[in-house]
């Protein structure tokens, strides 16, 4: 088992992978065509139908999931880095292998839909909210296919730190332990770390959950009816826990894997923080629901704490800084 | 007189949502403050990176110490009347603002951190013994455990970032904190499902 064996097995990933997401986009792309139409006519039928979609594109996604941890589990499998000699004494490990999350790169995305996907399926049936976040599933599978596509090309920086890797290797070149050295340290604070097991994909659950809280909450809006806050708060209950554990979980992460590094007041942990005191600020709001059109008001800030949850999501793509893949 | 009760609860509700939509804002302004300075890659290794936490922090900070206050509004009113509670938030607030002029903002919070980890204590222990002393708006004792453990997690939480930074129990502390916060949030919404649990009324 070694370089080849990933090769083909990345490979694979994209062959059986790829077709899995483009039913995804045509069952969402109907998906959509079906929620607008539920929206428009209230036709039970449309509603049934929908449902029947939804069961659908949520399945090809744990499908698709499938493939991923297969995936994965070939990565431990077939990649094992061995340091050199020089580098053993320095480090507590004379070899390492890729225990690859599930929830990085362009999997992130993926992720957070899914979720999204099976908490739209176990939620409390309410037609309306149901077909608007038929709606939103579809224009999120939309940007998974043509923007965060997991399966085109499959963990691109992974990919490029183990085929450089064994670049290295080949050539036999001096490099190869300054190559080590940062590969150590990328393996064992960043992929194998437990924080990054625990931390992200309780944001993403929670991010899945906060999403039906906004859904709510624009109908709360709209038909100015209690049941929709109720469902508002049922899901926002859900997401503040995990944001708040998971947002916890990652400072020790990051006293252990950055103590060099410059990230306090990080543009993402700014944002998250401003999330978070968004969210506490509708919840605290919310205990006084029922005096003087309060709930007017909590249903404007559970949007505006949505979007401050998609504008914290998208930091990583626009602003510099110790979480971001844009370069200043 | 219950009204009168209701409408300070309100007022104070009111006030900490403004208090926590304000450090949003802050947050807000980190970030398009640290983009404008990222125009410069390696602005992070110069003295300006030190300058931009500085200064955040400082703008960060009174907004924490109004949050402190207005929790020292809301959890005191478990044990003390209003009249003498109003007193004691003005004692603490003067208190704090001596020391942000004689010894920084730093230690100023740290002071206000420390009064009120002491009384979320106190309201804890009173919490665990079922005492009658304490007054909450819900009932319930679990709904009240978990409040309470709330409150107390969040501000042991804040008092470590802003004053234990350095110290050698900082993560411990910290993990204390977020095992508080989180047995907090969970006692908090799902009281009936612990309730069940533990078989507690």
């Amino acid at each position: 088992m070694g370089f080849p064996e990933y090769l083909a097995a990345r490979e694979s990933l994209v062959l059986y992978g790829q077709p899995v997401l483009t039913y995804i986009l045509l069952v969402s792309l109907l998906q959509f065509l079906v929620s607008v139409l539920y929206l428009w006519k209230k036709n039970d039928t449309y509603y049934g139908n929908l449902i029947k979609l939804l069961y659908i594109s949520t399945a090809l996604y744990i499908v698709g999931f499938l493939f991923l941890i297969k995936f994965h589990v070939q990565v431990y499998n077939t990649v094992l880095i061995e340091y050199p000699v020089f580098l053993r004494q320095m480090i507590p490990v004379e070899t390492s292998r890729f225990a690859i999350p599930l929830w990085i790169e362009n999997e992130k995305l993926y992720f957070w839909t899914m979720a999204t996907s099976v908490f739209v399926l176990i939620m409390q049936r309410r037609k309306d909210i149901v077909a608007f976040l038929g709606v939103i599933l579809a224009v999120f599978s939309t940007i998974v296919y043509f923007f965060s596509n997991p399966f085109i090309d499959p963990l691109p920086r992974a990919h490029s730190e183990i085929t450089g890797w064994y670049a290295t290797l080949a050539a036999g070149d001096p490099a190869i332990y300054q190559a080590a050295g940062s590969l150590f340290g990328r393996i064992t604070y960043y992929y194998n770390s437990t924080y990054m097991w625990t931390h992200p994909p309780m944001l993403f659950i929670a991010y899945a959950s906060l999403i039906i809280t906004a859904a709510a909450c624009v109908y709360m809006l709209i038909r100015q009816d209690r049941i929709y806050d109720e469902i508002a708060y049922r899901y926002a209950k859900i997401g503040y826990i995990l944001l708040t554990t998971g947002m916890l979980i990652g400072y020790p992460w990051a006293i252990e894997a950055w103590k060099d590094s410059a990230w306090w007041w990080d543009p993402k942990i700014s944002g998250s923080i401003m999330m978070w005191v968004l969210y506490s600020a509708y919840l605290h709001a919310r205990i006084y629901v029922n005096r003087n059109k309060m709930w007017n008001t909590t249903a404007y800030l559970g949007i505006i704490c949505f979007l401050s949850l998609v504008f914290t999501y998208l930091l990583t793509y626009i602003v510099p800084g110790i979480h971001s893949v844009v370069q200043p | 007189m219950k009204l009168q009760g209701l409408k300070y609860d309100y007022y104070l509700i009111i006030l900490t949502t403004f208090i926590l939509f304000a450090i949003g804002i802050v947050c807000l302004y980190a970030i398009t403050y640290y983009n404008y300075l990222a125009v410069d890659p390696q602005w992070t290794r110069t003295g300006q990176y030190m300058d931009f936490i500085n200064s955040m922090d400082s703008y960060l900070y009174p907004f924490l110490i109004l949050l402190l206050v207005t929790l020292g509004l809301c959890i005191p009113k478990r044990l003390l009347d209003r009249d003498i509670l109003v007193k004691f938030c003005a004692l603490a607030l003067g208190v704090t603002l001596i020391l942000t002029f004689s010894s920084g903002i730093e230690a100023a919070l740290g002071f206000l951190l420390v009064v009120m980890i002491g009384i979320q204590s106190y309201v804890l222990i009173l919490v665990f013994r079922r005492s009658k002393a304490v007054r909450f708006e819900k009932e319930g004792y679990v709904v009240r455990l978990g409040s309470t453990l709330l409150h107390l997690g969040i501000v042991i939480v804040i008092f470590n970032f802003v004053n234990l930074r350095e110290a050698q129990f900082h993560i411990p502390v910290f993990w204390i904190g977020t095992l508080l916060i989180t047995a907090g949030n969970i006692f908090s919404f799902y009281p009936a499902r612990i309730s069940s649990l533990f078989h507690t009324k």
